[in-house]
């Protein structure tokens, strides 16, 4: 029990010397929320767009204004010319602009957004056809009432993207820590001095395994509370699930870092392969970008992703997302269940000396 | 010239034959060309996105004496049907198999959408058309006759929020279509809404022609950020370099084979790029010209820079590839290279600003025509050559060819 306290007291301050890897696991986290939380959180939401609108002189507003009084929160400027107006979508004042003379109906774009005209497309699909009806006095017969089901309250693509760095960063301190730091232990030739002492090869297992727990955990609380105080993000946390999925998740995690470890010598190609693997995840997952907008074989692939599952235990866990509670603990389970299988194969095949 | 060109093809070779260096050169740049044109490349195109909706009409046999209940039932039967060979439906619909209990089969695909399995719940009500028929009939006050009709939807999810605003498209088009039928609204009387591009054509921006550049650019940016360093660096601490110095090669010339390495593996990776954004997706865009090209070479030699400024800053190989992995994604994100930065906030709006890859990133795009450039053209050529200036001067004061003894 000694040797075990010992070895978990000499892992803690490896990693803790390690700046390198105390930056990716604590600050790394940080960097993706800020980046990412803001670029990707308005992409197709149209709430906080903005409409330029022109009415030609002489021309009645009143019609045009009882349609615009239906377009919700996005904000209208009104110009005074159609060339300022135009300039306005150019230069990007406005979002997206809209004219009337009388006779037609224009709605003007940027050309170049191309990742933003569809929602405001679809905002003046629907102007258009509350205008026509409002120019023939003629009102709808049927009358749509769209009917929020979440029990959840309504979370913006934000809320969910915290959760799933968290995931990522699970991830990838899980595939690293083992990848990483037992090849590079095997390349500086200190495996060799641990084996022939009479440490079993579980015992340094375990040692990592305690340090990384506490870190990814500290790491993810870190994060959490980042995301609530600077960002004002609301999450209703399940402390239980949260704990139990982070403790199993990393588990489950280093148990796969175990193929690259096996596969590879040298740590710089283990870190390579990990890197990679995240990456390739990290875009699939539906971390950044809804999974909800890839076609249907990439949202198959997505489901085949270890981080797609993570990401939305994680975001269950923190109360943004509806999941089965059975849904949820078979995918707990699963990371605990390959940490089980592949543990062994760890301390008998990868905890050795390098092969010469 | 014969030893440069001998160190600038060993550079090539090295390259290529690194199976991590080919991942980062030329496998992940097609990965995020394919990746992000399957995603926004087709958001909102007709044939492209197909949302699972369940489907409950509670008025199936009752009264429907303008047949409405089933006009409005047609619609989405259709819709939910294949338009075009290739082309997906617009809906997949889910009903209730004839004699199930409607009540139950509700619940169950309200859990099925909270769970983000499907999209929406359309809900016909009974007495739907009854509703409809008096509303037409005039038999009830204006604004009073609509017939309600629900429809589920996930705020939680991008794909409901999307589904609900089609779905109340396609039921506003039945709703017109109905009263044109009833004479309440005359289609020849309708304003149709034109759509004006405002570009360098009248057409939207194609997607991949957008994109392109940036991922051209971000292979430029990948290879020197982490092949500069990585290349310099571990030749450096396996005392490859060293070999060198004991031969005739002096520093100046290494670094010539060097840089002329670099900008072939440019060239090849833009041309590998190039021959796949315009064969495999279409890209219609032209670099084949001076402006264009100026800028490639500009972007080659700012992050062949930017490589020798990290190499110079770090003691070891190790620690540039970890300086070169934080640096990564916060200047390939933060330079409007795949998304638009115009919302950031102002802190972030600075980092924008102080990184040379969004100039570059505006510069190519202009330059090929598909964005007009937001900043001062001096600043997009002036901005990068600053980096230059500074990564030359950094690296010739601090760079070190060899390891100290």
């Amino acid at each position: 029990m000694s040797a075990l306290r010992a070895l978990i007291v000499s892992e803690a301050r490896i990693l803790l010397r390690d700046r390198m890897a105390l930056f990716f696991t604590l600050a790394f986290p940080l960097i993706f929320i800020l980046i990412f939380g803001f670029l990707m959180g308005d992409i197709g939401d149209v709430s906080q767009a903005s409409m330029g609108v022109f009415v030609a002189p002489g021309i009645d507003r009143d019609l045009l204004d009882g349609t615009l009084s239906t377009a919700g929160s996005m904000a209208i400027e009104r110009f005074e010319s159609l060339t300022a107006m135009q300039e306005a979508v150019t230069d990007r004042d406005v979002d997206f602009a809209l004219s009337w003379d009388g006779t037609d109906l224009r709605f003007f774009y940027d050309a170049n957004r191309v990742q933003e005209n569809f929602a405001f497309q679809q905002v003046a699909a629907g102007l258009s056809s509350d205008f026509n009806l409002r120019l023939q006095d003629a009102e709808p017969l049927i009358s749509v009432e769209p009917i929020d089901v979440g029990e959840i309250e309504s979370t913006g693509w934000f809320h969910l993207v915290l959760p799933g760095i968290l995931a990522f960063s699970v991830l990838s301190s899980g595939l690293f820590a083992v990848s990483g730091h037992l090849t590079s232990m095997k390349e500086r030739k200190v495996l060799d001095r641990l084996v022939v002492t009479p440490m079993p090869p579980v015992a340094l297992l375990a040692a990592i395994v305690v340090v990384r727990l506490v870190v990814v955990y500290a790491s993810t609380l870190i994060t959490l509370l980042v995301g609530v105080l600077a960002f004002g993000l609301r999450y209703d946390v399940s402390w239980l699930r949260f704990t139990v999925f982070v403790a199993c998740a990393t588990v489950g995690t280093m148990g796969l870092g175990t193929i690259i470890a096996l596969l590879v010598r040298r740590p710089s190609s283990a870190s390579n392969i990990a890197n990679v693997l995240a990456m390739v995840m990290l875009f699939l997952a539906g971390i950044y970008f809804p999974v909800e907008f890839m076609p249907r074989f990439l949202r198959a692939i997505s489901v085949g992703m270890p981080l797609t599952h993570m990401a939305n235990a994680l975001r269950y866990a923190t109360g943004v997302i509806d999941m089965a509670e059975t849904e949820f603990w078979a995918i707990t389970l699963s990371f605990l269940g390959l940490a089980i299988v592949l543990f062994p194969i760890l301390a008998r095949y990868v905890v050795r000396p390098l092969r010469r | 010239m014969k030893g440069i060109l001998f160190l600038a093809r060993t550079h090539v070779l090295t390259a290529i034959r690194e199976r991590i260096t080919l991942f980062w050169f030329l496998i992940f740049p097609v990965f995020m060309l394919v990746l992000l044109s399957l995603i926004f490349g087709q958001i909102g195109q007709e044939g492209e996105i197909n949302l699972d909706v369940a489907w409950i009409n509670r008025d199936a046999g009752g009264e429907d004496p303008g047949g409405f209940t089933t006009a409005v039932e047609s619609v989405f039967e259709r819709l939910g049907t294949e338009q075009a060979p290739g082309q997906l439906p617009l809906f997949t619909l889910h009903r209730p198999d004839p004699g199930e209990d409607l009540d139950t089969f509700l619940e169950e695909q309200l859990t099925l959408l909270r769970r983000g399995r499907w999209d929406a719940v359309i809900v016909l009500p009974s007495g739907f058309g009854q509703a409809l028929y008096a509303g037409i009939a005039g038999a009830v006050e204006p604004g009073e006759g609509t017939a309600p009709l629900s429809v589920y939807m996930s705020e939680t999810s991008v794909a409901s929020t999307m589904a609900a605003e089609i779905i109340e498209q396609v039921l506003g088009e039945v709703d017109r279509e109905i009263l044109a039928r009833t004479g309440r609204f005359d289609p020849s009387l309708a304003v149709e809404s034109e759509t004006v591009w405002l570009g360098a054509s009248d057409e939207e921006t194609r997607y991949v022609d957008f994109l392109l550049p940036g991922i051209v650019l971000m292979g430029f940016f990948v290879n020197g950020l982490f092949g500069v360093p990585g290349a310099i660096l571990f030749n450096r601490d396996r005392k490859v370099l060293r070999r060198y110095w004991v031969t005739p090669l002096s520093v100046p010339r290494y670094f010539a084979g060097f840089a002329l390495g670099h900008l072939a593996l440019c060239g090849l990776q833009f041309t590998l790029l190039y021959l796949l954004g315009r064969y495999g997706f279409g890209a219609t865009i032209s670099f084949a010209q001076p402006a264009a090209a100026l800028t490639l070479l500009l972007a080659a030699l700012t992050f062949m820079a930017f490589g020798f400024l990290i190499a110079s800053l770090v003691r070891t190989a190790n620690a540039g590839m970890a300086t070169a992995n934080i640096l990564n994604m916060p200047m390939m994100f933060l330079s409007g290279m795949f998304f638009p930065v115009a919302g950031l906030p102002a802190f972030l709006k600075a980092v924008v600003y102080a990184n040379p890859v969004s100039y570059l990133v505006v510069g190519l795009r202009t330059s090929v025509g598909v964005e007009s450039s937001s900043y001062a053209p001096a600043l997009l050529v002036g901005v990068p050559l600053g980096w230059i200036a500074l990564s030359v001067v950094v690296a010739a004061r601090r760079l070190k060819w060899d390891v100290e003894r």
